[in-house]
């Protein structure tokens, strides 16, 4: 039994070595390229789960803006009347795969030289 | 889903303070835990395994644990399904989830009703009845691995 448990415990050491990290899930439904977008606030910043969400009017289009979890979200400073709808904003981050869905997982937003960096660890 | 999300208790979910849907979902996570870690083992049983541990033994503290397990599973889902429940409409794991909960209460209903299931504890069973019992086991098996499975597929989709 000894030697079975040394293998185990090296090769989890090994899966666990050097591996990038990735915040929660959800991102790798979204593209690897950096995404800006600026447009209108057509609905305000919601502190719901399981992630916070607005909705801005872009390129003729509603866009979804994910945002991160709730706590998070607050913590950036992002709450739901920061933000007023008709606002102009632009958030950064990263655009969903399928082209037919306009949804942004979203690491900052810009409004009115304010820069709301919800997930700071993710440049 | 439009009527469950406008509710009074979709409101609360979504009104009520940034860590209500991380504490509901913990508690959704517990009752899941609490149910399936009950029932496969109970359901493991019935299928032959651990032989020499008697029935009464294994039916007694998995039935209430998964009891109630199954009821802060469903009290809690759906206060998170109500939170954004417009979301899941076209969600394919929700389409496995349900169906699968339903079987797995269906074969509850039926299997508890069994007079095999009622002589547990009371006689010795006859092999017929063990075998019986062993797919009811089977069934149950399956049909929250497949709902546990599914479930925590919903986020990804």
């Amino acid at each position: 039994m000894r030697i079975p448990a040394t293998v185990a415990t090296m090769a989890a050491a090994l899966m666990l070595w050097g591996v990038p990290t990735t915040a929660h899930h959800g991102w790798a439904g979204n593209g690897d390229e950096e995404f800006e977008l600026t447009g209108v606030v057509e609905q305000a910043v919601s502190l719901a789960g399981p992630h916070a969400t607005m909705k801005i009017k872009a390129q003729g289009q509603v866009w979804d803006i994910t945002l991160a979890p709730p706590a998070r979200t607050e913590r950036a400073g992002l709450t739901a009347n920061v933000i007023p709808v008709g606002a102009t904003v632009t958030v950064h981050g990263h655009r969903n795969r399928d082209a037919k869905r306009y949804e942004v997982k979203t690491e900052r937003v810009t409004w009115n030289n304010k820069t709301f960096n919800v997930y700071p660890d993710r440049s | 889903m439009a009527w469950l999300q406008g509710s009074i208790l979709g409101h609360a979910m979504r009104e009520s303070g940034v860590w209500t849907y991380g504490v509901v979902n913990l508690a959704h996570i517990l009752g899941v835990a609490s149910l399936f870690g009950s029932i496969v083992v109970l359901d493991l049983r019935l299928l032959g395994l651990w032989r020499t541990v008697p029935l009464p033994s294994i039916v007694g503290p998995t039935v209430p644990v998964a009891t109630f397990g199954f009821c802060t599973a469903v009290l809690s889902g759906i206060c998170l399904l109500a939170t954004n429940a417009t979301e899941y409409i076209g969600n394919p794991f929700l389409l496995v989830k349900f169906p699968a909960i339903a079987v797995g209460m269906v074969n509850v209903l039926v299997a508890s009703s069994l007079p095999s299931w009622k002589a547990i504890g009371r006689r010795e069973l006859l092999p017929g009845e063990h075998r019986q019992l062993a797919v009811t086991g089977g069934i149950s098996f399956a049909a929250w691995l497949t709902a546990v499975s599914a479930g925590r597929m919903i986020g990804y989709w």
